[in-house]
Formats: structure tokens, sequence, C-alpha cells
């Protein structure tokens, strides 16, 4: 057991066709499973023991070929050539053979330990079709299985076979004549191999393989290839090849070996496959006929959007309402009782309590509707429908000078903006990507729900609801606007930028698959509370409480920087200190600028009843501790009840009374309804978090990464500001 | 073949084969429409045109595809059902 080995194994195939899924069932490993095409973008990895082996399992990025074109595709071309993992899985659609045949073709070419995994074996039964796997596995040389991942079948089966090929790599190996060309591609293909024969190194790579991809003007081969000892005689010839090539295919030559490709798929399918004498109309196609219907598809997407958006309102209510006493109840009575019992000097307890209790506490409460929220985007992206809301809004988009494409990540902007800009790696056009990740942004995501919902609640009663859905829709109509002015002035090259993509055959998401994507999300989420958002209460504890023994908020380190730009919003009505605070610590995080309103405005009202006195006997001490527990205790509780009703959007107006809590009372001494309404423009505007900032950055570099902020500092200052001066004209405030 | 007339794929009325005569795009494009199969020789169908991008069957593969784009494939019908590689 000490020396079990270890084998590499890769995992290969077309977006849609199951990998992640083939992934998950291999490993187990928490990983999100798409649906839409190109979503595994990044590198995933896992590891299963068998017998005697550890075997790592990497996930490459879906890629409908190996043309090494995009990154996608020059990832999982390079990690297989030059990696070289011991075996490669080819995952394909067993019910869309010839199209994952394409991929199988290049890979086959490339000439690595192979096996052939028919996934959704199921669905092409369904559909009446029959593959004879003997005759499959003869005619491409490797070993070929049927499996349905998502029912966890076969998967024994596959693992069985990877053992296999670590003992006898050669039964895996597919031989290099699997696939022929047209006769004088042929011809120039085997000229060009037997130079490369002749080479002395050629790293391990398979001549035919480097041939085929020098016609095919492929950096990589060329790079090996040069690199050899001779090899520059091999490319010299390749030159005049290539000359003779274009005399017979014109520009054409990558289409000559595409299609030589599709004829040996084809050719293939055609001994394997056998399709029924009527293919019955698919379910799939019928959904479609209702779904991207003319008149009926807009709407269908806004109802479902509706749906998704009540369901995180009403599902997440009692939830909320749970974390809310938990938090609240036990959890700080007992951190209370530890503190009191290890004899925590107040300001200590307060630290706790006031400072990494209440607001990490205020920021977990949002955690159920985070979840609902993620949990529809997840059921929309791994049912297929998703994409069929790309192709309805696509014309919509154009008026943005963006397509269909851009629509997903948007879209999943209203969960949270930083996913979302990891999104648009999918956009192939550059400027068309960095203007989506300018946009995302502008989509309210869910951590600016609680501050809409605590000052709606505050200041517009019944109408909350309202306001809250303004304002969404106000982010839209921001971000169409800055989108207009953007792809007319800056990037204009969007509009040409081409929109294709994959309308996967629907799917009954699995319970694992919807599960991972939304823990995923949400454990990160709450990472963020229990790091980012902790440190931040902690520290503004401090700065709220030095320099040491300041009796008001306000002359503490933070209320002098806050009072500085206090003056900046002057202009859009909310011009004090505390509210220019808490956009400030908003920067980092937007759930943060409730939890710093708390702080401020609650620790405000502490300090003058009763300020807690100098520590005198201990017997006192203890009593002093208690009382002063008691009353942070209340304060934190009256804190988390005020967050309570907001949950609800549309709450009765019964308890209003009781909806009265400390936050709310001092906010309506700091604001007016229309300073609060302008406030409520200025938090959806302006710099989302440090998070979506550094994904900016990440993404499109650093200079668009700041672009981006000046563009929502000035939108959300120009817009709040005219909300505030055009509702005092209009006598409003 | 040479004798029938060539068509973009948005003048294609939605519902009838038609197959792939050529993909006039750039060498990028090209190469990604080909892993997609959109290939000179391959028989699409258009299930639906609403005036914005096109819905196309390309065998059992469903692809959106922008008007742009779809303009610069260019099909010659046949009266073929399906693929006569089957």
């Amino acid at each position: 057991m000490t020396t079990s080995r270890r084998l590499r194994v890769a995992l290969a195939g077309n977006p849609n066709a199951g990998k992640s899924t083939v992934f998950n069932a291999l490993t187990g490993a928490r990983q999100h499973v798409g649906n839409w095409p190109g979503k595994t973008v990044e590198k995933k990895e896992g590891y299963y023991r068998y017998r005697d082996l550890v075997v790592e399992i990497v996930d490459l990025p879906g890629t409908y070929s190996l043309s090494a074109y995009s990154p996608e595709e020059r990832i999982a071309q390079e990690f297989i050539t030059e990696e070289h993992p011991d075996v490669v899985v080819n995952v394909v659609d067993a019910s869309n053979l010839e199209r994952n045949l394409y991929l199988t073709a290049q890979l086959l070419e490339i000439g690595v330990p192979m096996i052939l995994v028919l996934n959704m074996a199921d669905v092409a039964e369904q559909l009446g079709y029959k593959i004879d796997l003997g005759r499959f596995a003869r005619l491409v040389g490797v070993p070929v299985l049927a499996a349905v991942a998502s029912k966890d079948i076969g998967m024994e089966a596959l693992r069985e076979q990877i053992h296999h090929a670590a003992e006898a790599p050669e039964f895996h190996t597919p031989p290099a004549h699997v696939l022929q060309y047209d006769h004088e591609l042929e011809k120039a293909v085997r000229r060009l191999t037997a130079a490369l024969e002749n080479l002395s190194d050629l790293e391990g790579y398979r001549p035919r393989w480097l041939a085929v991809k020098l016609i095919e003007g492929d950096g990589q081969a060329r790079r090996v290839v040069s690199r050899a000892p001779g090899g520059e005689a091999v490319l010299t010839l390749l030159q005049k090849v290539m000359h003779n090539l274009q005399r017979v295919y014109g520009e054409d030559v990558d289409i000559a070996l595409a299609d030589a490709r599709y004829a040996f798929v084809r050719g293939l399918a055609r001994q394997v496959l056998t399709l029924p004498q009527h293919p019955p109309r698919t379910l799939s196609d019928r959904i479609d006929q209702i779904v991207t219907h003319r008149w009926l598809g807009i709407p269908l997407f806004l109802f479902f959007m509706y749906l998704m958006f009540s369901l995180v309102q009403n599902v997440s209510a009692p939830f909320m309402d749970w974390i809310d006493a938990v938090v609240s109840g036990p959890i700080t009575t007992w951190t209370l009782a530890g503190l009191l019992a290890l004899h925590a000097p107040p300001w200590l307890v307060s630290l706790v309590v006031d400072g990494a209790i209440a607001g990490v506490g205020s920021v977990l409460t949002f955690v159920p509707s985070l979840m609902v929220m993620f949990f529809a985007l997840a059921f929309m992206e791994d049912s297929g429908y998703l994409a069929r809301a790309a192709f309805v809004m696509d014309k919509a988009m154009a008026f943005l000078g963006l397509n269909g494409r851009a629509f997903i990540p948007m879209i999943l902007g209203f969960g949270c903006n930083v996913p979302a800009v990891y999104a648009t790696r999918t956009i192939e056009n550059r400027g068309a990507r960095i203007l989506t990740g300018l946009l995302i942004p502008f989509m309210s995501c869910s951590a600016r729900l609680p501050v809409y919902v605590v000052f709606g609640m505050a200041f517009f009663g019944k109408d909350a609801g309202l306001v809250v859905w303004s304002l969404y829709l106000v982010g839209i109509v921001v971000a169409a606007l800055a989108g207009w002015l953007l792809s007319t002035l800056v990037f204009t090259d969007v509009h040409k930028s081409v929109f294709v993509l994959e309308l996967p055959r629907y799917r009954l998401p699995t319970w694992q698959g919807l599960w991972l994507h939304t823990w995923e999300h949400t454990s990160e989420f709450i990472r963020k509370a229990g790091t980012v958002i902790l440190g931040i209460a902690i520290l503004l504890w401090f700065l709220l409480n030095l320099p040491w023994g300041v009796q008001n908020p306000g002359e503490s380190y933070f209320g002098k920087v806050s009072h500085a730009l206090a003056p900046l919003y002057e202009p859009a009505g909310f011009g004090t200190w505390q509210a220019a605070g808490a956009l400030l610590s908003g920067f980092v995080a937007k759930e943060v600028v409730i939890s710093t309103m708390s702080q401020i405005y609650i620790g405000e009202q502490e300090t003058q009843p009763d300020a807690p006195p100098r520590l005198h006997p201990l017997e006192d001490a203890r009593t002093i501790v208690a009382g002063f527990g008691e009353a942070a205790w209340n304060a934190g509780k009256a804190l988390l009840d005020s967050l309570t009703p907001g949950i609800r959007l549309f709450p009765q107006t019964a308890g209003s009374a009781e909806n009265q809590t400390a936050l709310s009372r001092a906010l309506h001494k700091a604001f007016t309804p229309l300073s609060a309404l302008a406030f409520l423009v200025y938090v959806l505007l302006y710099t989302p978090c440090m998070a979506t900032v550094s994904a900016q950055m990440q993404e499109y570099g650093w200079q668009w990464a700041l672009f981006s902020i000046g563009l929502g500092l000035t939108t959300a200052w120009v817009l709040a500001t005219a909300v505030f001066q055009i509702g005092r004209l209009l006598g409003a405030g | 073949m040479s004798l029938e007339h060539t068509l973009p794929l948005t003048m294609l009325p939605p519902g009838r084969p038609a197959r792939v005569v050529e993909v006039r795009a750039g060498r990028q494009l090209r190469d990604r429409l080909a892993g997609m199969g959109l290939v000179p020789g391959r028989v699409v169908r258009v299930l639906r045109d609403n005036g914005g991008p096109l819905l196309v069957a390309v065998g059992e593969t469903r692809l959106a595809v922008g008007r742009g784009m779809a303009h610069k494939i260019l099909v010659t019908e046949t009266a073929l059902q399906g693929e006569p590689a089957r």
C-alpha cells in the first residue's frame, strides 16, 4: 500500500457531452456541472483510488475541436500533447455521435492511449439509436464503453478500463493511419511524415500528427519541429508542400482537412450506428417550438425571471428568519456566556458582539436567499434553458452592441457579479468581452438587496417592493444606455462579433449537479462572510472606537475620514459622515453597508444614555460586563430584528410599530424618503465590491478595472444627484 | 450540383433541408463552425427565424446562429430529407 502507483487521466470532450458529470461520478469531487457551451473553462482536477492505483483526473475544457485558436482548445491540446497524461478519456454524447466524433478524430490522430466513453447512452436508446460497440472499438482501435454518468451506469467499467490502460497502454493506443485524407492531402501528409521520421528528437510526438498539424498551420507543432535537430529542412519542405496544396485547394486547405475528418466520422457513424426508420420528433424540439416562439419567447423568459425572483423572496424568507433566530439567539448568548466566563473586558465583548457577530450575522442572514437564487440559476443553466434565453434575447442585446452570448453572464450578474465576470470568457471577441464585463456591475447583485430592503422598509412601507423592482430596472436601463454609448464610442468593432451557440438538448438537471452548483457559490459567499466581511467588521469596530476612548463614533478615525468625504455627497442629499462611511465600507462588499450603518448609528445611540463606566472592583466589573453585554445583546437583537421584516418585500403593515427598530429609527433621523432613494440609486450603481474589481483586473487588465470603477462612481453620483435634485424641484423630500 | 443556385442561410425558408456550400468567414471562425458541424457538404435546416438569430438543425445539433453569421453561410436547397451518408 505504501507504493501505490499514480496514473494521470485527462477527460476530453465536447461541451454538453456530460464530461463534468463523468468527472463527478469518478471522483465525487465538488465541482460545477454546466450546460451551456464552454462553461468549464478552468482546469479541474480530482482523484480516486482503484486497487493499487491512485488515479488523478484532469477535466479539460469542453471543446468542439482542437484547432488551437481559442484558449480552451489550446489548453486541451497542449495538455494532452505536452503533459503526457497516461490515458485520455474522451467523453462523447451518444445521442449526437457525428458532431462529437469530430473531436474524437483529432484525438485519435495525436496517438495517445485513449478510452472512448459513449455517455448518455439512455438518451440514444430512447431515440431508437443502436450502436455496435464491438465494431466501433475495432474501427477506432481503442476501447469503447457505453455509459450513463448521471445514473452512475458504466462508471465501474470505466474505472476498470482505466486500470487496464495502466497495465497495457498498447491496447489503448490508436493506430497511426486510422484516419486517411483526401488524395493530394494524404500525399502531402505522408511526405512530411517521412521527413519527420528521419529526425532524431521529436519529443515523443507522433510524426504523422505533427505533419497534419504543420499543414494546419499549428504553432505548437511548428515550435516542436523547429526545436528538433534538422527540423529546418522539414519546414522548408512544408513550404513546398503547402505551395502545392494551395494550387489544389486554394486557401481552403483547412477546410479540406476538416472535410476528411468529417468523411471519416460519417463513415464511422454509418458503420456503427443504426438509426430508426422514422426518427421521432424529440421532446426537446417540441419544447423549443414554444420557448423560442416569435411572440411567446420573450414573455416566457420574463415570466421565468419573475418566477425566479419571487422564489428568492418567498422560499427563502422562513429560512432567513431561522438563521436570524439562531444567530441572534444561541450564537450570541453562548458567545456572551463564554466571554463572560473568561472575564473578557467590555471592549472585547463589544468587539465580538457588536463588531464580529452583528456584522457577519447580518450578512449570513442572506445566505438562504442567495442559495435559492443560485439554485434557480443552476436549474436554468443545467436544464438547457439559459442557452434558449440567449437565443431569444439576442435581438435585444444587439442594442447594447452585444449579442446573445453576452446575455448569460449578465443574467448571472443578478446572482453575483464575480462569477458573471468570469463567465464572459466564453465570448470570443475581446471588445465584446470587456464591454460585457463593464456592464455586469450594473446588474443588481443579491448583495445589494439587503440595503434596498432595509431602506425600503424604513421609508417606503408598502411601496418597498415597487422601489426594489424599480432599482433592478434602473440598473438594466443604465446598462443598456452605457452599453449603447460604449459600443458606439469605444468598442466600435463589437458589432462584428459573431454569435454561434449550441442549444443543448433539454435535460432534467440532477440533484447532485444542482446541489454542487448551488453549494459552490454559496460556500464561496460563506467563506467571504467568514473572512473578508469578518475582517472588515472587526477593522470597522476598531476604526469606530479609536482613538481609544472616543465617546462618539463621529470623532473616531473612521468618522474623520467619512466626514472628509461627506461634502461630496451633499448634492445627492446624503452628505452625512455616516452615509459616506457606509458607502466607503461598501466598496469592499455591498453586504457591509448595512452592518456598518448599524454599527455607526446604534453605537451612536448607545453611548448617549449609559456610557460604560470605568472598571472598579471585581464584583462590579462582573455586573457591568453582564449589563453591557445585555445591552449589546439587545442592540444586536434589535439590529437583526430590523433586518427580519425587511426580508419580506411585501409585508403586512400591521406590525409596523415593531418594525421600527433602532436602525430604522436612526435612518429616519438621517434621511428623507427622497435622499434615501438617491442613496439607494448610488448603492445600486457604484462599484459592487473588491472581488468584482479583482475579477475584472484578472480578466481584462487593471486599466479596464479602473475604468469600471470610474464608470460606476460617475454614473452613481450623477444619477443619485439627478434623483435628489429633480425630486426636490418636484417638491418631494 | 453546380447548376443549382446558392443562397445565404438567412434566405432559406424554415423547414427546408439545404446543403452547406460555403462558409465565408475567417479561418478561425470557419474552424470553430466546423467543430460544431457546420462544414460544406452538411445538410442543415432552419427551425426558426424570428428576424433575429436563426435556430439551425445540423444533424442532432441545434445551433443559434447570429444573423450576420448566417448571412455568410451559403447553402443550396436539396430535395433530400436526410444526409446521403445515411
